[in-house]
């Protein structure tokens, strides 16, 4: 058992998306940004993450509309879903709000949305 | 490490059953056995792929239970899960058993009970093998999966529509050809275009299908294998992995677990892909079995379209590709895919494929993908 707390927990992540804020983790040891939560950093092997707000601004990288949805998103479809590239260079998928279905377009700028999907936060973009 | 044989393949006929996996199992490996000439009492192990027994079949501890109703309930059985890769993970352990000298006869195989629940709940269940907080909060389904890839892979080199079409037309052609194929009717290029639109820009008929069924293989060391009719040895098992969470990979139009366990196998083996002369991959999606074409070293990348548009993957082209009809047309039951697509390798080397037999093949290669392209296993046969 370490003492240590991880800096950003899954269930932090989410709590603080759903007030508005993306967070992400930055390597002490090699200056990577990660998305949390991850332990050990995969570009170095190092265990000291520093918290960091995310501007939540970004571009799309691909995306895909989602016609036959699972069971529990049956009565949302058809609905976008984005891989996005931040402007700080991490990425996170994100379900794409208030954008025209037929208007997507790989790099198309967007905007980070708290969502709550299901009642469970969730990553969404809306226009930029 | 021991060199190491497959001298007996069993599958069943691939769609509807109305059979538990355990018994689709079982009837797969009795054939391998058959094929073999291998007494059920000499198998010393069982490694078992099975992917989603726990929610169609309400069934946990699925090796063993597979293993006694084939009737070997006394053998360590142990059961791999990565996703659709699970049988093939199963095969790299197996060949490890046995070229280490712990066996020296082992049955590796996979089954997979699926149509016996509607659609929306299977595509649910298939969707457990993305992140559960990350990418299922979002609805994200495995056709989306890959229909981020085909879209980036579009973006990247101009992939067209038409040419991922050309895949699923090329497998179908393939699947008339294999009595097991779950489709055995072929398709026009114009059917899979105009096909309901499943995760734009993947149509149905660019995705394979639900399937139940069952594959058996019987892998042994090569003193056991010298006193068989025909061993098609391993020459290679390669496993990699990457990022499980689809915002973590850094250019969607790519594999890179595909390139990585690719690179491994090829150097085990002392060969490269242009020794190969008959593969079975993972065609899960058409824009799946492109990206992987170019991963595998078969053509660059970019021109994975263009190959399967120009009939180079068709039987009679340049390099064979899904000879089987791969997993859009013999169908995808999902625990037992890898080792299905060995025993049509294994197959094929013998030349006993029939119609659709590719002349002269003497090596083979397998490629088989889990989940988010987080799991893929390459590995590599050859004939005397």
């Amino acid at each position: 058992m370490t003492e240590d707390t991880p800096t950003v927990t899954l269930g932090r992540f989410f709590e603080q998306a759903r007030e508005g804020t993306l967070t992400g983790i930055r390597c002490g040891g090699c200056g990577a940004l990660a998305v949390p939560p991850k332990a050990l950093c995969p570009e170095c092997g190092a265990r000291r993450w520093e918290a960091v707000p995310l501007s939540g601004e970004g571009t799309i990288d691909s995306y895909t509309i989602i016609r036959v949805a699972p069971r529990a998103h049956a009565d949302d479809a058809p609905y976008a879903i984005a891989a996005v590239r931040l402007r700080e260079g991490v990425s996170l998928l994100g379900r794409v709000v208030d954008v025209p279905l037929n208007a997507l377009a790989v790099g198309l700028p967007v905007r980070f949305r708290p969502i709550v999907v299901k009642d469970r936060s969730a990553v969404g973009f809306g226009p930029a | 490490m021991r060199r190491v044989a497959v001298i007996g393949v069993g599958v069943t006929q691939f769609g509807r059953h109305e059979r538990t996996s355990a018994e689709l199992f079982a009837e797969a490996a009795v054939d391998a056995l058959a094929d073999a000439e291998m007494p059920a009492g000499r198998v010393q192990a069982l490694y078992y792929g099975n992917v989603v027994g726990g929610e169609t079949e309400k069934q946990l501890h699925t090796g063993p239970q597979a293993a006694s109703v084939l009737g070997i309930p006394t053998v360590p059985t142990t059961r791999f899960e990565t996703a659709c890769a699970s049988s093939h993970a199963a095969f790299r352990h197996a060949v490890m058993d046995v070229a280490s000298g712990t066996s020296d006869v082992v049955l590796v195989g996979g089954a997979e009970r699926v149509l016996n629940v509607p659609t929306a709940d299977s595509t649910e269940y298939f969707a457990y093998a993305s992140d559960a907080s990350w990418e299922q909060t979002l609805g994200l389904t495995f056709p989306g999966v890959f229909a981020l890839v085909a879209r980036a892979h579009m973006h990247k080199h101009g992939t067209t529509e038409a040419q991922m079409a050309a895949v699923a037309v090329k497998n179908h052609k393939h699947g008339v050809l294999n009595p097991k194929a779950q489709f055995r009717k072929e398709i026009t290029l114009d059917m899979v275009l105009k096909s309901p639109m499943v995760a734009d820009p993947l149509k149905l008929y660019d995705c394979c299908p639900f399937t139940d069924g069952g594959a058996a293989l019987v892998l042994v060391s090569e003193e056991v294998a010298r006193k068989s009719r025909r061993p098609i040895w391993v020459l290679a098992s390669a496993a990699a992995s990457d990022s499980m969470l689809i915002g973590d990979k850094r250019d969607l139009s790519r594999v890179p677990a595909t390139e990585r366990a690719a690179a491994t196998a090829y150097r085990q083996a002392g060969i490269g892909p242009q020794d190969v002369d008959v593969v079975e991959l993972h065609d899960c999606f058409t824009i799946a079995e492109i990206v992987a074409t170019e991963g595998l070293g078969l053509f660059e990348p970019g021109v994975g379209g263009l190959a399967a548009e120009k009939g180079w993957t068709s039987l009679g082209g340049k390099i064979p590709v899904n000879p089987s009809g791969g997993l859009k047309a013999k169908g995808h039951p999902i625990g037992a895919t890898g080792a299905a697509q060995i025993c049509e390798v294994v197959t094929q080397l013998r030349g006993e494929a029939g119609p659709r037999q590719v002349e002269g093949a003497r090596r083979g290669l397998t490629h088989t993908l889990g989940g988010n392209t987080a799991t893929v296993l390459v590995s590599l046969f050859g004939r005397d």
